[in-house]
C-alpha cells in the first residue's frame, strides 16, 4: 500500500504573507488517531491529559484531550500503526484511525489570531486559550477541532475538520488571511 | 445571542449549541398509554420564568447538559451534566 | 474657490497644504484632506445639499455631523452617504439625491402645493383603495418619489463586506472625554478595552472646544494611543446591544471592506454617547441657514468654514453662548442674541434658498442669513433601552436620564448628567474602573469554568459597589416649540401640525403616532426628533412630558447597510475525494444539502441502462457513516431502529428504518457487523448529523451505562457503489482477500479486504439499484486510485460512472423510497410500507407506543407504486391525485421518472388508503390542469419485484 500516495482534500501549497506574519499550510496527511475510553482505563491513565489540554509525548506524538473521555493523537504522516499500537487497549477502549477522515491545516504567525477572529467566535486571548489549549468551535461555519501548538515561541494553531469540508475550510481561512497580506490563489476564492 | 454555560467549555454562544427544550421525563415505552406518550411528545409548560432545559454542546464538547434558564430574562443558574 | 473658508483655527482638522478634487452634481470642486464632503462644499459656498422627502423643500447644513438629516448624498455608486461625517477623498463623484430633474429645479416641489394630501397618515389614507391601482399606479408613483439614492446592481467599487469577532472585557460606546477617561482607567485596571467612536476621530465635543479643551483632548489622545490594552475604532458605531452583552459594531473606515460588522462579547458595556442637540420647532425651521449651535461650532472650529454673514442666535444654554463667541471669531456679524431663558423667541423664518428674515416673539423682524438655535439636548439612550432600561424624563433638566441598568451596562458622560470637563473626566474614570472590576470578575469566572483556559490568577475579585458620584443635572428650560408650527422630523418631512392632527384622529399614544405618521423612522432614527415628537404629543393631550413616554429605541443605533449585516458569506461546501475527478470528466454538478456531487456525466438514461446491462460506478460518499464500537451496540440498534438487530452475525448487513418518538419515519440505511463489537452504520446523506446527535443523546441521557462509542467516518470512507450484472466480474479482478462468489459472499453480507492494492476496504453486497451490486468503503486518501483502477480495469466490461439522476431512475424502477421525498410527517412506519419490518415485541424502541397505535390506523396515507395509463406521460413530482373531476385531494405523486428499462413512465405516490389496493384507477391532476388516469401497482417495485437480479 505504501506505493499508493495519500491524497488530501487540499491541493494548495502553503500560503504566507510577504512579511511572514502569517502562514497557512495544509497538514491533512498527518497521522490522526482517535482514542475513546474512560479516564480510569489504562489508555486514559497513559494519555493523562484532560479535556482542553495537550502534551507532546517523547516520541513526538501530540496528545490532545479533545473531548471528555476522548483523545486525538497527532503525528507525522504514516504513523497510524505505531501510534495505535502505543495505546493500552485493555477495558472498554476504542482506537479509530481518522487520518483519512479529517482535513487539517496549520495557521501560524503574529497575525494568525487576527485572521482567526474573522472566522471563529472563540476568544483566543492568552489566558483563555494558552499554548497547548485544545478546543472545538465553528470556523467559517464548519465545526472544527483546534489546538494551539506554538512553534518556536510563535503563535500556531492546528485546525481540523471533517475531510469533505477540507477544501472549503482552507479557502475560507485563506480568505480571512488576505487582510494580512496573503495573496489568494485563483480558484480558492469563496466569493 | 445568549451565552450558555457548558460545564466543560465554559460560556458559549447559543449558536454553538442546540437547545433540545424543556426537560420532560420519558415514560416507559412498553407500558405508557398513548395519552401519556403524547403528553411527553407534545405538552410543555412553556413558562415566562424559570425552566429546566437541555442543551447539546454541538460545536464544542458534544455533551448534553441541563441548565435552569429564566425565559423572561435569559438569566441562567445551576447546571449539570445529564 | 473657497469664499467661506476662514483663517486657520487651533482645532481645525483640515490640512491646508493638500488639495482634494471632487465633483458635486458634475461640477468640479476642491477641498482639503480632513474636510467632510459637506464642509468642503460649504467652504465653496454651496448652501443647498438636498431636497426634503415629501415636499422637496430645499435643505442645507443643519447639524453638520453624522446625524444631519439634510446631508444624505450619492457618492459614485454608493447611496445615502452622510456628507456631514464622510471624509472627502480625491476623485469622489458626489451628487444630490431625491431630486428630479435637478437639485436647483425640482419638479417634486409641486408637492408643497398639495401638502394637505400628504399630511399625517397619508400613505394609509391615499393608497388604501381602490386596490387594483396598487400595482399599476401607486407603486410607480411611490417609487418615483421615494427618497434615497440609486443602487447600482453591478457595483464594482465595493469589495466584499467583512465580519470579525471580538472579546473585550470592557466595550465603550462613545469616544468623547468621558468615554476616553473610562477607557484609560479600565485599561489601567487590567481590562482589555474596545473604544468605539462614531465620528472619524476621538474627542467628542472637546474637538470644537476652546484651547484648554484642545489641550485636554491632546493629552487624552496620547494617553489612549500609549495604552496597549485599548483598541480604538473610529468611524464606527455600536449598532446594537443584545442578551449577555452581545454587541454589534458597524466599522465603516476599513481598508479592506466598505463596512465591517464586528460581533463583540463584552464583559461590561459603557454607554457614553454624549448628548445630541435638539432642534427648535417653529415656522420655517428647515430653511437653509437655520442651524444648530453645534453645527456652527463644528463648521467654524473643525473645518474653518464661516457658516453665514449675519446671525441671529436663540439660546437657552451655554452652548449658544459658545456659538456666539465662535461666530464672532469667524467674522460673522451677530445681529442679535435672543435668550430663551428670559422669554425671547423666534416665531418664523422667511426665505426659500436661504434665511432672509427672522420674525421674533416680540413682533420685531430682523434681517439675517443665519439662525442658530441652542434650545436643549436629547440623551441618545438607545443602547440603554436595548439593555432593558426605560429612561425617565426630568422636567428640570428637560431631558431623559437612565433609570435602572443591569450590572454589566454602565453609563457615563452627558447622558447621565452635566458637568465641567474635569467632572466628566472624573465620572468617566470612575465608570471605567467599575466596568473593569465587574468585567474582570466575569473573566475570572469564565477562566474557572473553561477547560482549555489557564487557571485565574488570584482570588475571585470582590463585587465592587457603585459609589460613583453622580453628575449634576443643570436646570434647563423646556424649549420645544414656538407659538408656530414647524418641522419635527426633518428626514420624513413631518411637522408639529401633522402630529397634532394624528393625535386628534386618535393616534395619541407615542408608539401609535410613530407608526401612523412615520415620525422618528427616517435616517436620523429619532436622534433629533423623538423628544420633540413627545413634547408635541404632551401638548396635544395636555399632559406632562413624563406621562407621554417615548418610543422604544431598537437596533440599529444608526442606519447600517444590508451588506454589512450580511457580512462575509460563509457557505460550507462538502466534496468527496473523487469530486475533482468528476469535474475533470464532465460531471454536471448538483448541490445536495452541503454536498456538491455529480448529477450526471452525460445522458442519465444511458447511464442507467449501462447499470442494467453492464456495470456502473457511482460515488455515494455523502451517505452518512458511523463507526459503532462496544459490546452494547446491538442494544442501541434495537432501540433506534424499528426492526430486530440482536442476532445479526459478523459479516452480515441489514436494512433498518428509524422513526422519531412520534413514529414517523426519520431515516434509513444499512448497518453491517464488521467484527464482534464493531459495526458500521449508514444513514441518509442529509440525516447523518441528526442520527449521530440522536445516538449521543441516548448514550448520554438515558443509557449512560451502555458501552458504545460512536465515531462519524463519512468523509474518511469514500463510498463507491459498483452496480450491474458485470460488477462481480469487475471486482474479481481487483479485490484481494475476499471470495466474491455468490455462495461465499451472499446478498446482504460484508467483507473487509483490499481493492486495487488498498487495504482496509469495507465491501458490502447490497442493492439500491436492484442489480447485483457492491458498495466499497475506501480510505479516502486512496480513493482516487481505487476509482481510476475500477474504470481502467473494467473498460472492457463497460464500466462507466453514473450520477445521482441515473441512480434516482434506477431506484424508482426498483421502488425504493427516499425518506423525506416519498415520506412526510404523516408517514408512520407501519403505513409507509414498513409494516413487515416493525417489531413491536421489544422492551423499548424509539416511538414504540406510536408504532403500536399506527397499526390500528386506517386513515393514514399509503405509499404505493403507480403507473400512468398513458406510458409517455410523466406527471411532475408533487402532482395531486384527485377524486375524478373534482379537486378533492386524495394523494400526490412523490417520485416520477421515465424508465429507460421499461420504456414507460413510473411513479411512487402517497394515496388515501381506500385507493391503495392494486389495480385501483386514480386521477392525477397535472401542472397544466389537465387530468390523466393511472393505476396502482401491486408492488413499489416496477422492475423485478422478487429481487432476482440482485441475488445472483
Amino acid at each position: 500500500m505504501s506505493e499508493i500516495d495519500f491524497r488530501g482534500p487540499v491541493d494548495s501549497v502553503a500560503l504566507s504573507a510577504p512579511d511572514g506574519a502569517i502562514t497557512l499550510a495544509d497538514e491533512s496527511s498527518c497521522t490522526k488517531v482517535l482514542v475513546r475510553g474512560a479516564r480510569k482505563t489504562a489508555a486514559g491513565i497513559h494519555l493523562k491529559v484532560t479535556y482542553g489540554r495537550s502534551r507532546r509525548r517523547k516520541d513526538g506524538v501530540l496528545v490532545c484531550g479533545s473531548r471528555p473521555g476522548e483523545w486525538t493523537l497527532l503525528a507525522e504522516p504514516g504513523r497510524s500503526g505505531d501510534v495505535a499500537e502505543s495505546i493500552p487497549s485493555e477495558g472498554f477502549v476504542s482506537i479509530v484511525d481518522i487520518t483519512h477522515g479529517r482535513a487539517m491545516l496549520r495557521i501560524s504567525g503574529r497575525d494568525a489570531v487576527g485572521a482567526l477572529a474573522k472566522v471563529c467566535n472563540v476568544d483566543l486571548a492568552d489566558d483563555m486559550t494558552p499554548d497547548g489549549a485544545v478546543f472545538s468551535g465553528s470556523v467559517a461555519k464548519v465545526t472544527c477541532d483546534l489546538v494551539r501548538d506554538d512553534r518556536d515561541g510563535e503563535r500556531s494553531y492546528l485546525i481540523s475538520c471533517e475531510r469533505s469540508f477540507g477544501r472549503y475550510l482552507f479557502s475560507a481561512v485563506a480568505d480571512a488571511c488576505v487582510e494580512f497580506g496573503v495573496d489568494m490563489p485563483p480558484g480558492l476564492s469563496i466569493h | 445571542m445568549i451565552l450558555v454555560p457548558c460545564p466543560n467549555c465554559g460560556p458559549r454562544n447559543s449558536s454553538d449549541l442546540r437547545n433540545t427544550g424543556e426537560v420532560v421525563p420519558r415514560p416507559d415505552a412498553a407500558t405508557a398509554s398513548l395519552s401519556e406518550w403524547r403528553s411527553y411528545l407534545y405538552l410543555r409548560d412553556n413558562p415566562a420564568g424559570w425552566v429546566t432545559e437541555t442543551w447539546y454542546c454541538r460545536s464544542g464538547c458534544r455533551t448534553y447538559f441541563t441548565i435552569e434558564r429564566n425565559t423572561a430574562t435569559n438569566e441562567v443558574r445551576g447546571l449539570e451534566r445529564t | 474657490m473657497s469664499p467661506r473658508r476662514i483663517p486657520s483655527r487651533p482645532g481645525e482638522l483640515i490640512d491646508r497644504s493638500t488639495t482634494v478634487s471632487f465633483t458635486w452634481n458634475g461640477r468640479a470642486f476642491t477641498g482639503h484632506q480632513g474636510d467632510t464632503i459637506a464642509s468642503a462644499l460649504a467652504a465653496a459656498g454651496v448652501e443647498i445639499f438636498s431636497r426634503s422627502m415629501k415636499y422637496h423643500r430645499r435643505r442645507g447644513i443643519f447639524s453638520a455631523n453624522h446625524w444631519d438629516p439634510n446631508l444624505s448624498v450619492q457618492v459614485g455608486d454608493e447611496p445615502n452617504v452622510r456628507a456631514g461625517s464622510r471624509r472627502l477623498l480625491e476623485g469622489m463623484q458626489v451628487s444630490a439625491q431625491n431630486v428630479w430633474p435637478s437639485l436647483r429645479f425640482d419638479l417634486g416641489t409641486a408637492n408643497q402645493l398639495v401638502g394637505r394630501f400628504l399630511s399625517a397618515g397619508f400613505y394609509y389614507k391615499t393608497f388604501m383603495r381602490p386596490q387594483f391601482l396598487w400595482h399599476s399606479l401607486y407603486q410607480r408613483i411611490l417609487r418615483k418619489f421615494a427618497p434615497g439614492g440609486r443602487i447600482h446592481w453591478n457595483t464594482s467599487t465595493h469589495g466584499a463586506y467583512d465580519k470579525r469577532y471580538a472579546h473585550p472585557d470592557v466595550l465603550i460606546a462613545g469616544g468623547g472625554p468621558a468615554g476616553m477617561a473610562a477607557a484609560l482607567s479600565a485599561a489601567e485596571a487590567g481590562a482589555t478595552v474596545m473604544l468605539v467612536e462614531q465620528e472619524p476621530e476621538l474627542g467628542g465635543h472637546l474637538r470644537w472646544g476652546a484651547n484648554d479643551d484642545l489641550e485636554v483632548l491632546a493629552d487624552l489622545r496620547s494617553a489612549v494611543e500609549a495604552s496597549p490594552g485599548i483598541e480604538v475604532l473610529v468611524d464606527s458605531t455600536v449598532s446594537g446591544r443584545y442578551d449577555h452583552n452581545w454587541i454589534a459594531i458597524n466599522q465603516r473606515s476599513h481598508p479592506l471592506a466598505p463596512e465591517r460588522l464586528i460581533k463583540a462579547r463584552a464583559g461590561s458595556l459603557v454607554v457614553a454617547p454624549g448628548l445630541i442637540e435638539r432642534p427648535y420647532v417653529f415656522a420655517g425651521n428647515d430653511t437653509p441657514g437655520v442651524m444648530l449651535a453645534g453645527a456652527v461650532r463644528r463648521l467654524t472650529n473643525l473645518w474653518a468654514v464661516r457658516p453665514g454673514d449675519r446671525a441671529v442666535v436663540l439660546t437657552a444654554s451655554s452652548e449658544g453662548d459658545s456659538a456666539v463667541a465662535d461666530l464672532e471669531s469667524a467674522g460673522v456679524e451677530i445681529v442679535e442674541v435672543l435668550d430663551a431663558r428670559s422669554g425671547a423667541d423666534i416665531v418664523k423664518v422667511d426665505g426659500r434658498g436661504r434665511v432672509r428674515k427672522v420674525h421674533l416673539g416680540d413682533g420685531r423682524t430682523l434681517a439675517a442669513d443665519l439662525v442658530v438655535t441652542a434650545t436643549g439636548w436629547t440623551a441618545p439612550t438607545s443602547l440603554l433601552n436595548m439593555a432593558g432600561d426605560r429612561p425617565v424624563y426630568d422636567p428640570v433638566a428637560a431631558r431623559y436620564f437612565p433609570h435602572a441598568l443591569p450590572d454589566n451596562v454602565l453609563a457615563t458622560g452627558g447622558i447621565t448628567g452635566d458637568g465641567s470637563i474635569a467632572e466628566l473626566l472624573a465620572h468617566g474614570r470612575e465608570t471605567g474602573e467599575l466596568a473593569a472590576a465587574r468585567a474582570l470578575r466575569i473573566r475570572h469566572d469564565v477562566l474557572t469554568t473553561t477547560a482549555r483556559s489557564t487557571s485565574p490568577k488570584g482570588p475571585r475579585p470582590e463585587t465592587v459597589p457603585d459609589d460613583r458620584i453622580p453628575l449634576r443635572r443643570v436646570p434647563h428650560p423646556e424649549c420645544y416649540r414656538s407659538s408656530t408650527h414647524g418641522l419635527v422630523d426633518f428626514s420624513e418631512d413631518i411637522s408639529s401640525k401633522d402630529l397634532m392632527q394624528a393625535a386628534s384622529e386618535g393616534f395619541d399614544s407615542i408608539e401609535l403616532m410613530k407608526r401612523y405618521t412615520t415620525v422618528t423612522m427616517g435616517p436620523s432614527q429619532g436622534k433629533l426628533e423623538t423628544v420633540n415628537a413627545a413634547s408635541v404629543l404632551a401638548e396635544a393631550r395636555q399632559v406632562d412630558m413624563a406621562d407621554v413616554g417615548t418610543t422604544v429605541w431598537r437596533p440599529p443605533f444608526s442606519p447600517i447597510s444590508l451588506g454589512a449585516l450580511a457580512g462575509r458569506i460563509f457557505e460550507p461546501v462538502r466534496r468527496s475525494a473523487l469530486q475533482d475527478w468528476h469535474e475533470a470528466n464532465g460531471a454536471v454538478n448538483l448541490l445536495a444539502g452541503q454536498w456538491v456531487r455529480p448529477d450526471r456525466y452525460g445522458d442519465p438514461m444511458a447511464e442507467a441502462l449501462n447499470v442494467r446491462n453492464n456495470v456502473g460506478l457511482i460515488d455515494v460518499t455523502p451517505l452518512g457513516k458511523l463507526d459503532l464500537r462496544g459490546p452494547d451496540v446491538p442494544k442501541l440498534l434495537e432501540l433506534v431502529y424499528v426492526n430486530r438487530w440482536q442476532k445479526l452475525k459478523v459479516g452480515r448487513v441489514r436494512y433498518g428504518a428509524m422513526v422519531g418518538e412520534d413514529g414517523v419515519v426519520s431515516d434509513d440505511g444499512v448497518t453491517g457487523r464488521l467484527a464482534k463489537d464493531h459495526y458500521l452504520m449508514t444513514t441518509t446523506s442529509s440525516g447523518a448529523g441528526a442520527v449521530w446527535e440522536m445516538l449521543e443523546d441516548w448514550l448520554q441521557t438515558y443509557r449512560s451505562d451502555w458501552e458504545v462509542h460512536v465515531t462519524p467516518v463519512t468523509g474518511g470512507l469514500t463510498s463507491i457503489n459498483v452496480a450491474g450484472p458485470r460488477s462481480r466480474d469487475l471486482l474479481e479482478r481487483l479485490v484481494g482477500g475476499v471470495d466474491l462468489s455468490a455462495d461465499a459472499f451472499p446478498y446482504f453480507s460484508v467483507r473487509t479486504g483490499t481493492v486495487a492494492g488498498v487495504a482496509d476496504c469495507i465491501i458490502w453486497r447490497i442493492g439500491f439499484t436492484g442489480e447485483l451490486s457492491y458498495e466499497l468503503h475506501v480510505p479516502s486518501g486512496h480513493a482516487l486510485h481505487v476509482w481510476e483502477s475500477l474504470l481502467a480495469t473494467g473498460s472492457d466490461l463497460g464500466a462507466a460512472p453514473f450520477g445521482v439522476e441515473a441512480q434516482r431512475i434506477l431506484r424508482l424502477e426498483k421502488g425504493h423510497y427516499i425518506v423525506g421525498q416519498d415520506t412526510d410527517g404523516l408517514s408512520k412506519a407501519p403505513t409507509a410500507g414498513l409494516a413487515g419490518l416493525v417489531k413491536l415485541d421489544k422492551e423499548d424502541t424509539v416511538g414504540l407506543p406510536e408504532l403500536r397505535a399506527a397499526f390500528d390506523r386506517t386513515d393514514l396515507p399509503v405509499l404505493v407504486g403507480l403507473q400512468p395509463d398513458d406510458p409517455t406521460v410523466v406527471p411532475e413530482e408533487a402532482c395531486q391525485i384527485v377524486a375524478g373531476d373534482s379537486n378533492e385531494i386524495l394523494g400526490r405523486v412523490t417520485s416520477s421518472r421515465m424508465s429507460p428499462t421499461l420504456g414507460r413512465s413510473i411513479c411512487l405516490a402517497q394515496v388515501d388508503p381506500k385507493l391503495a389496493a392494486a389495480g385501483t384507477s386514480v386521477t392525477v391532476k397535472l401542472v397544466d390542469g389537465s387530468r390523466i388516469t393511472a393505476t396502482v401497482q401491486e408492488h413499489h417495485a416496477h422492475l423485478d419485484p422478487e429481487g432476482e437480479r440482485q441475488r445472483v
